[in-house]
């Protein structure tokens, strides 16, 4: 009974609706020219006795429409969106290996994330990356007895698997790397350890930047270099038992006492 | 230098969580052989040195033999942290194996499941 006139009404709301927000999206770039008289003439055309609670219906409808227009047609940030999406990834160019970071858990969702979020990571630092490698787990196993006082027949096993990630850094500039690193150290994941191999790159004269470097590097160690060696005044000879008997030792003595 | 492990033994209890008399001993041992460890080296070396004349190394000797038993390494015993037990402790957790299989069924020890295969 009911549901027949709904229908069309609802039929008829939807054969409005349609010319209406086709009209309403045309008038707003031309607002600016006439905005009042064109609808007023179009509801008289279409009903004149119906013409007060028709626009209320479809001024509600306008809205859900835009705000479903909205859904449909803006899109989220590319940044968010990107979320979503495989991660992306710098090409690398002579594919020299930089850095190595192992990535290690005892859940395979914690460490998926992580190194997820660390390729995502470079991306954006502009380093190149393969990975991650699923490197073999490590399985630890222990089998004891379930009492606490013999009854050997009886035992339980446990275990612990160490699943682990690889992701490599190929020619990244070492600041760079480094700031990735100190990057992930600061967004460090609950349950993931993390350990990293850097490498760095010198030019073809390693020999001549070392020989160059040799006498600052000299500088820098005299004061522990002069912490070696034997006094020339040490009279002190082979008689250890001086030594053993000295100020030092006795110091440690009296500490621990 | 006498010959009373009491020296070896703290003012006051540094030892915190589960505590056992064993515990304290093998703890004051523990800290007596971190103490006296570069006397006992340069005893030993000297007692080693042949080029050091045989009057010197057998003093050395002395006075290795004369040190306290608690300076020695081979004093130390690994005990479980949780209940004091010196057998079946295990190296990566630092418990008893009963201690070990409570804590993992209770899904205190990280990662540590029970096993099938």
């Amino acid at each position: 009974m009911f549901s027949n006139p709904t229908r069309s009404l609802l039929g008829a709301g939807r054969r409005l609706r349609v010319p209406l927000s086709a009209r309403w999206q045309s008038t707003t770039p031309v607002q600016p020219s006439a905005p009042s008289p064109s609808p007023a003439q179009e509801t008289k055309t279409t009903s004149p006795a119906e013409s007060v609670p028709i626009p209320e219906a479809n001024a509600a409808k306008s809205t859900s429409e835009r705000m479903g227009a909205l859904d449909n047609n803006a899109r989220l940030p590319r940044s968010v969106q990107a979320v979503y999406l495989r991660p992306l990834r710098r090409k690398a160019e002579h594919g020299l290996p930089v850095c190595d970071l192992q990535l290690r858990s005892y859940s395979v969702e914690n460490v998926e994330f992580f190194a997820d979020f660390a390729i995502r990571a470079a991306y954006y630092l502009n380093l190149p990356v393969s990975g991650p490698v699923p490197l073999p787990r490590i399985v630890e196993r222990w089998t004891v007895p379930r009492s606490n006082f013999v009854h050997k027949k009886s035992q339980e096993n446990f275990e612990r698997i160490t699943l682990r990630r690889l992701i490599q850094i190929k020619d990244g500039n070492p600041q760079s790397v480094q700031a990735w690193l100190a990057f992930l150290r600061k967004h460090a994941f609950y349950g993931v350890g993390m350990k990293a191999n850097v490498w760095e790159h010198e030019s073809l004269d390693v020999g001549k930047a070392m020989d160059q470097s040799a006498t600052e590097i000299q500088k820098t160690l005299e004061p522990h270099l002069a912490q070696f060696g034997q006094r020339e005044d040490n009279s002190a000879g082979n008689n250890m038992f001086d030594v053993l008997d000295s100020d030092r030792f006795a110091e440690r003595k009296s500490a621990r006492a | 230098m006498s010959k009373m492990a009491s020296m070896f033994r703290p003012k006051k209890l540094d030892l915190s969580g589960f505590v056992n008399t064993r515990l304290i001993r093998d703890h004051n041992k523990r800290n007596a052989v971190e103490q006296t460890e570069p006397e006992r080296q340069a005893l030993r070396y000297l007692i080693r040195n042949t080029s050091l004349p045989q009057r010197v190394r057998a003093q050395a000797q002395l006075q290795l033999s004369q040190m306290h038993a608690y300076t020695r390494p081979t004093q130390i015993k690994n005990r479980c942290v949780a209940s004091g037990t010196a057998r079946a402790v295990f190296r990566d957790f630092r418990i008893n194996r009963f201690q070990f299989r409570m804590q993992a069924l209770a899904g205190e020890l990280p990662g540590v499941k029970k096993a099938s295969w």
